[in-house]
């Protein structure tokens, strides 16, 4: 199976001068639990925060969230992975990386997000598919 | 050995093989809709009209054969159930194809659209394999957790795709209509189709 039937194409953004606070509320209204964060300018490349980051990066840590910029604690660059790519090899990276999610581009456009609740969907869609088709 | 006791006489075959037919049916309308959306070609929506007459036809047969005397007595209202509601299934996308016949999709709703109409018939397949699997006397848990992630997938495509026509500008009361009935009925489809996975899943669990 390939990560293009599995991959979230709803993907939500962040400034990288935003605030924190700014991305808890995001997140939180919209029920998600990553940003992909935009780049400064034409040098700069995509990035990604995640609750993680917020949880143990800054309230962990008892930091203002109105006060830490998104990008001081956004990581950079994104993972990313052809949309023709097979689900293993995404559960390969996301276990040699210790990441989530990673994302699916193509000529420096994002095309969608695959995080490991849609690796598992995708598996057990495999393993059923895998049966006898009619 | 429960494909045996419960399912393995003559008559009951009969009505087995007209099950698998049925819901052969229903994925063969599902794909022809969905190729129609993708080529954009409404002749293809008379395929899916006849597929539903054709479907009507095998549903008349299937319950007029379990009131003959196929299947245990306390089997045969599940059985007829779950053949009705594959039927309603047939019966959603006819009704989202004659929809589609008075309508011009364009742009992000259309490729929505085709998403929804792929998944659908992707749950098609998966029904067809868990009603195999009941014959087996196997769990049917895996397949229908499968139909339940196809369900949630297209929810969300609806949701959003409901959010993208507010913000298109609507000429008449029918464009609204039509549109707004058509995607009703095509995100419809999957919801028959996860009854009638918990159906199966009621048929699976009484023959214990």
């Amino acid at each position: 199976m390939k990560v293009e039937e599995i991959m979230n194409t709803k993907i939500e953004f962040i400034e990288a001068n935003a605030t924190v606070y700014d991305a808890i509320e995001k997140m939180v209204d919209k029920r998600i639990r990553s940003l992909v964060v935009k780049p400064r300018d034409e040098n700069d490349v995509y990035g990604v925060i995640t609750v993680r980051d917020i949880v143990f990066r800054v309230l962990n840590k008892n930091l203002d969230p109105n006060k830490v910029k998104i990008e001081e604690i956004a990581s950079k660059p994104l993972v990313c992975v052809d949309k023709d790519i097979d689900i293993e090899h995404v559960i390969r990276l996301m276990e040699k990386f210790n990441i989530a999610r990673v994302f699916v581009c193509e000529k420096g456009n994002l095309l969608g997000v695959v995080a490991l609740l849609d690796v598992m969907s995708g598996s057990l869609i495999k393993r059923v598919r895998g049966g006898c088709i009619a | 050995m429960l494909k045996k006791l419960f399912f393995g006489g003559k008559i009951e075959q009969k009505v087995i093989g007209k099950i698998k037919k049925h819901i052969g049916i229903l994925c063969s309308a599902c794909e022809t809709f969905r190729i129609a959306l993708e080529k954009q070609d409404k002749n293809l929506i008379s395929n899916v009209f006849e597929l539903e007459r054709e479907g009507d036809i095998v549903r008349r047969e299937i319950v007029s054969d379990i009131f003959v005397g196929a299947f245990l007595p306390f089997l045969r209202p599940n059985i007829c159930k779950f053949v009705e509601i594959v039927d309603n299934a047939l019966d959603a996308v006819e009704d989202a194809a004659f929809e589609y016949l008075d309508l011009e999709l364009d742009g992000e709703i259309r490729s929505d659209c085709i998403k929804i109409a792929n998944i659908n018939f992707k749950m098609c397949e998966i029904l067809s394999i868990a009603f195999e699997t009941l014959l087996t006397g196997e769990d049917l848990r895996e397949k229908n957790l499968v139909i339940r992630i196809y369900e949630k997938k297209i929810d969300e495509i609806k949701h959003d795709l409901m959010r993208k026509l507010r913000e298109k500008d609507i000429k008449n009361f029918w464009e609204g209509k039509i549109i707004s009935d058509f995607i009703t009925y095509l995100a419809n489809v999957s919801d028959i189709i996860e009854d009638a996975s918990d159906y199966l899943q009621i048929i699976n669990v009484s023959i214990r």
